[in-house]
């Protein structure tokens, strides 16, 4: 990550680091102190330390690493489907004014239809294993690059447009080199919210259908009593949203570092 | 231009992975999708068995069996699914997701009145008949309450509302001569009862190990126990859908008779079953150690299947007497 920051922000980017990590201890340390002070039951939750430990008895078990790569498995699986499927259907809708006029109703009704209401639709139809699941992961994310998608089409400059008509581009060549830089920006912000989403929606599917994974596993400690086992799980999950995040936004800056809204970090 | 090429290498490899994760979609969408009899499979081949269980104490069996190969043995490849509770596993079941299912004896009571095709096809778990010493009891916290009819007009919370918690805790009322229609029962999940416990909002628990023992372990009274309602109590069965019986018999009597077998072993090697928890539930080596375990019989008990079926008429969960001849195998 270091490499690719540019080389003035870096100690910016550094110093936000640090107080990134001075913020995360601090709420560790809350974490150590409110349960051994009494303030909050230890029983219910527990210190950070016994967390730690916990965590560390996890990572002995097979059966977390299985849950884990099930977890990355079906998350990353869902939200290669819905940034591949938001993309190309936000480019063909965006790009014709006839269907983006006739499914923009459509759209706005879906979308606002919260994804764990399709629980009991995808369990009947699917089962419990990761195609319920992936049918929640994949519906939540869709939108969120669909959406970007075709707010991304709609921005293409008119002066551009016009420039694009006047060398007569073909149709292929229009998506490439009119559609596709105006949107590539709009469509990464619509990946990295999705994988947050995806991510929310993967945990929630195994947590309520029961389908393999990181949140079957916080069930299967809540039920068995393990409450350190349960938050060092919760843990895991939180910090495969960092990485995530941290990811996806790496990719942004390396995908559009020809794009102004990057390119002007670097001193002129 | 150079920075253009590394797009389409990653667009290539993208539409890889498209296509890679769109086959594997319409494939489980095919495979769980349509509700197929599962066809006897080809001599050498083994039936490959999905079976929906909660991931508790009582299923231990089940696991050790399959660890044991008393389901290879019999040319079974046993797949254990954990679901939440037998609300997601009997239709799973009846939709042939799952072949076979670990459901609670009235649940599959109140199925069969709904006219839901199920059968049961094994014994799955007994009162250990010692109402000190079970794994399902009923707990206080208050020292004034000693016995179960001290309960009346209090608050109990139960897992499920209308199932056999609650009736088992009604039955245990009414031996010790109590009212039990001035009980107030709250839904809670079994994690949840030693908290709402401890806060008030509750008066007794009737709670399930490990959860029992962590009660107890509080310094909470134990005033009755599944045990209490009868000792060979059968709290409960596997069971598989009425197609499969009719279009797998010889599968259904295999699988009956490896559980057979499977709960016998488990009874008798309870070190064994100590050992096999930890590897589907998170319970740790203290508390698997301390565990109160059920008592596993290899055969239905029917007159403690029966007395259950009475109490769900009893209470009004049921309007007329299960038809055990049709439950039952």
């Amino acid at each position: 990550m270091t490499q690719a920051a540019p080389t003035t922000p870096g100690r910016a980017g550094a110093s936000s680091v640090l107080l990134g990590v001075v913020g995360l201890a601090g709420f560790a340390a809350l974490l150590e102190v409110l349960p051994r002070a009494g303030v909050v039951p230890a029983e219910y939750l527990p210190p950070t330390s016994t967390i730690g430990r916990a965590l560390v008895a996890q990572t002995e078990r097979p059966a977390f690493w299985t849950a884990f790569l099930d977890t990355l498995q079906t998350w990353l699986t869902g939200l290669v489907i819905a940034v591949v499927a938001g993309v190309v259907i936000g480019v063909v809708i965006g790009a014709v004014p006839v269907l983006r006029e006739a499914t923009a109703s459509t759209i706005e009704f879906l979308r606002p239809i919260p994804s764990v209401a399709l629980i009991p639709l995808a369990v009947v139809l699917l089962g419990t294993g990761m195609e319920a699941t992936l049918v929640l992961v994949v519906y939540a994310s869709f939108w969120q690059v669909l959406v970007q998608v075709l707010y991304g089409v709609a921005d293409v400059d008119p002066i551009a447009r016009e420039t694009a008509n006047s060398y007569r581009l073909g149709r292929w060549e229009r998506v490439r080199y009119l559609l596709w830089p105006t949107t590539l920006p709009y469509a990464m912000t619509g990946v990295r919210l999705a994988a947050s989403v995806a991510l929310i929606l993967t945990i929630t599917g195994e947590l309520t259908i029961g389908t393999p994974g990181l949140g079957k596993e916080i069930e299967v400690a809540y039920s068995s009593n393990a409450i350190a086992a349960m938050y060092s799980l919760v843990v895991v999950t939180g910090l495969l949203g960092v990485v995530a995040n941290v990811v996806t936004r790496g990719a942004e800056r390396r995908v559009l570092a020809w794009h102004p809204s990057v390119r002007k970090e670097i001193p002129a | 231009m150079t920075n253009g090429s590394i797009p389409i290498r990653r667009l290539r490899r993208l539409s890889t992975l498209l296509l890679t994760t769109a086959l594997v979609v319409a494939a489980g969408a095919c495979g769980s999708g349509s509700p197929e009899p599962a066809p006897p499979a080809a001599p050498g081949t083994p039936d490959k068995v999905a079976v929906g269980v909660i991931a508790i104490v009582d299923v231990a069996p089940i696991y050790l069996g399959k660890e044991k190969g008393f389901f290879s043995n019999r040319n079974i490849d046993l797949d254990l699914q954990t679901a939440q509770g037998g609300a997601a596993i009997v239709p799973a079941v009846v939709g042939n997701t799952y072949q076979f299912g670990f459901s609670n004896v009235i649940s599959l009571m109140l199925a069969q009145s709904r006219n839901v095709p199920v059968k049961v096809v094994s014994n799955g778990v007994n009162s250990t008949g010692d109402a000190n010493k079970d794994f399902g009891g009923l707990v206080v916290k208050d020292p004034a309450i000693t016995s179960p009819k001290g309960l009346a007009g209090k608050k109990v919370a139960s897992n499920t509302l209308k199932n056999i918690v609650d009736t088992s805790v009604k039955e245990i009322v009414r031996k010790d001569g109590g009212d039990p229609s001035s009980i107030t029962f709250v839904e809670l999940p079994f994690p949840d009862m030693a908290p709402a416990m401890e806060q008030g909002n509750v008066d007794g628990i009737f709670v399930v190990e490990p959860f029992l023992s962590a009660a107890l372990a509080k310094g909470w009274k134990m005033i009755g126990a599944y045990a209490d309602v009868d000792p060979n109590l059968c709290v409960a069965l596997y069971f598989t859908s009425n197609q499969l019986i009719q279009t797998n018999p010889d599968l259904v009597s295999r699988f009956t008779e490896a559980m057979q077998e499977s709960l016998a072993y488990a009874d008798a090697n309870p070190a064994e079953v100590r050992a096999i928890l930890s590897t589907y539930t998170q319970l740790t080596e203290e508390v698997r150690a301390g565990l109160t375990l059920p008592k596993w019989k290899p055969d239905i008990d029917q007159a403690a299947v029966a007395k259950l079926g009475d109490l769900a008429v009893a209470d009004g969960l049921l309007t007329a007497k299960p038809d055990l001849g049709a439950l039952l195998p």
